[in-house]
């Protein structure tokens, strides 16, 4: 008779083991638990290449002496927010999530619509947190729309969309995009919604604009941000993936204020939230990943 | 009249004929496997396997899969065990004897579809039970990949009237369990439950097939019945659920089950539940793949 001990535990899928430097999955750590960002490990490549650009520019010759770059540098955060850079960098487009957008659709605007049914003035307000150069509020007012002779029939819908940055509000105002901004943008809504610029480029229509109010905003700002309440829905990807622990939470409290109840907040598709804030409750859609704002405070924990 | 319910559904499972010839070692096996680790012989076991060529050589190829932590395909079955351990080689005997009995067919619903998710929710069980002190994991692996196979059942037994409940769960976007229940008045916990009996599973399996979308009756596994509930909810939301979109908003923290999982187990609270789904769907393609090398490419065609 023998018997054999159990076995210890191993990742979901060990696979590639071999073939990636065992210091990148220290590094997927270390970004994980600075940002909340996960490079899932059929996407390590693409941050070891972030961190192989991030070592050519440093002159550093091995992922090892890199790490130390990254955790015992006295500019380490610094060399933190370059890396976080590297590899968030082109992820941004029209249509970024689906399943998101999925969500909003099919799950939670019935969800507000029937909530809201009684309601004298029917107002849909969303917010897009950080919005660049407004890919992401673009792709939400056109799915709004699309619902606007259904589900949101009578609805008033208003898109708040800030960023930081001047030139990317500036940019967002246009609405003028690329191929590559619009890859995962099907020709039904390029057609319905853009109108062409030239052979390459297409321009959002006004009905388009018509939903959104660009501005330029600082997260940090605590006094603006008290103003931006009866906010239904936040959205705010890659962007607080850069701020330092107090700060993150800081902007996620006043999200969770900024929210109506029974509203919900998006973050990146592979970011967290991690544990900054114990009121929100983590929620899963198909493919997707949201915070509720419970509908009523008591009922929270059910 | 519901008793009645009950007793046609026995009857009609005890005659079933089509089920075609389950592997000779299933049923021996899953014997040994209901019995303490103690009494479990290394021998026994690798004679039971080695006895059957197809089997044998499937399991080779499943133990080599990266989900089940090896880099390589053991040459021996006996290697196996020395590698793996030896409950975890009978898990693995029993997924390919499975695969056998239910071999993919004209079904109601597509076996491949089925396999991902019973295979999913074994993964997602024994990951999950890993991150819980004095959880057995290859206990939970068998609930997970048992428990709907209720499905089965009905595919066999009753093809046209759950070809109607899958039409109207794809149609509506609802759950099957709900579709079930509103075309058929009896769901795949009941019809599971007489094949399970039949088999003369250990009881706290049968409770989790009869019992996993209605808790509340469990009283001999209440915790793993739990933790086999939350794992198929997991599994449904991230691409491993029956192949169509559920309009459904997961709470999993505040599901009854999570509190009875954490009255058992404190450390459940700790458990990053937003990382542990973004390593689930790292092992999405691999679940997939060995679907397909168990259950033959026809499931994995289709």
């Amino acid at each position: 008779m023998t018997i054999v001990p159990r076995p210890v535990a191993v990742p979901f899928s060990p696979a590639k083991r071999e073939t990636v430097d065992p210091v990148y999955r220290q590094i997927r750590d270390l970004v994980y638990k600075v940002s909340g960002i996960y490079k899932a490990e059929e996407k390590l490549y693409l941050l070891a290449d972030g961190c192989a650009r991030r070592m050519k520019q440093l002159s550093v010759r091995t992922p090892r002496e890199y790490w130390d770059h990254l955790t015992a540098n006295p500019n380490r955060d610094g060399e933190l927010r370059h890396l976080l850079n590297e590899i968030t960098i082109g992820e941004t487009c029209l249509f970024r999530s689906q399943p998101q957008l999925d969500a909003l659709r099919k799950v939670i605007l019935p969800e507000i619509v029937a909530e809201k049914t009684k309601r004298i003035i029917k107002r849909l307000r969303i917010w897009s947190a950080g919005c660049s150069t407004g890919e992401e509020p673009y792709t939400l007012a056109m799915n709004m729309l699309e619902e606007s002779n259904g589900l949101l029939k009578g609805w008033t819908v208003e898109i708040l969309a800030t960023d930081l940055n001047d030139r990317s509000v500036e940019t967002a105002k246009v609405g003028i995009y690329g191929d590559y901004a619009l890859r995962s943008t099907t020709e039904y809504f390029k057609r319905k919604y853009f109108s062409t610029v030239d052979e390459k480029k297409l321009q959002a229509r006004p009905e388009v604009k018509k939903l959104i109010t660009f501005s330029r905003l600082n997260l940090q700002d605590d006094s603006k941000m008290h103003f931006m309440k009866g906010m239904d829905l936040i959205f705010c990807c890659n962007v607080l993936i850069y701020f330092d622990g107090a700060s993150k939470s800081k902007v996620i409290n006043h999200f969770f204020s900024n929210l109506n109840l029974g509203g919900y907040f998006f973050l990146g598709s592979s970011e967290s939230l991690m544990k900054l804030n114990d009121q929100f409750h983590l929620v899963h859609f198909p493919g997707a990943i949201g915070y509720w704002k419970p509908s009523s405070l008591q009922s929270g924990k059910l | 009249m519901i008793t009645s319910v009950a007793a046609t559904i026995r009857e009609r499972v005890q005659h079933i004929k089509t089920i075609p010839a389950i592997p000779a070692v299933f049923l021996p096996l899953l014997k040994m496997l209901s019995s303490s680790t103690e009494e479990v012989a290394l021998d026994e076991v690798v004679r039971l396997v080695s006895y059957d060529g197809t089997i044998a050589a499937q399991c080779l190829r499943v133990a080599g899969s990266p989900l089940f932590g090896l880099a390589q395909t053991p040459k021996s079955i006996k290697g196996a065990v020395i590698s793996l351990g030896l409950r975890r080689v009978e898990t693995i005997v029993l997924t390919c004897c499975l695969g056998q009995a239910f071999p993919a067919g004209n079904w109601a619903l597509d076996p491949a579809v089925f396999w991902r998710h019973s295979l999913g929710c074994a993964m997602v069980c024994r990951k999950f039970s890993e991150k819980l002190t004095a959880a057995d994991g290859e206990k939970a692996y068998m609930g997970g990949l048992l428990h709907d196979i209720g499905f089965m059942v009905n595919c066999l037994v009753f093809p046209k009237e759950f070809a109607t409940a899958i039409e109207l769960a794809r149609h509506d976007e609802i759950p099957l369990y709900e579709a079930e229940h509103a075309t058929m008045g009896f769901t795949h916990c009941e019809t599971g439950r007489a094949l399970a009996e039949k088999w003369k599973l250990a009881d706290d399996i049968v409770e989790v097939i009869a019992y996993h979308h209605t808790l509340e009756q469990s009283h001999e596994a209440p915790s793993l019945v739990a933790l086999v509930h939350l794992s198929d909810l997991l599994c449904r939301m991230r691409a491993l659920g029956y192949g169509y979109y559920e309009r459904q908003k997961v709470d999993l923290i505040s599901d009854p089950a999570w509190a009875i999982l954490a009255k058992e187990h404190r450390d459940l609270e700790g458990v990053d539940l937003v990382r542990f789904t973004f390593e689930l769907d790292e092992a999405v393609e691999q679940i997939h793949d060995l679907v397909s090398a168990v259950f033959g490419s026809k499931a994995a065609a289709s």
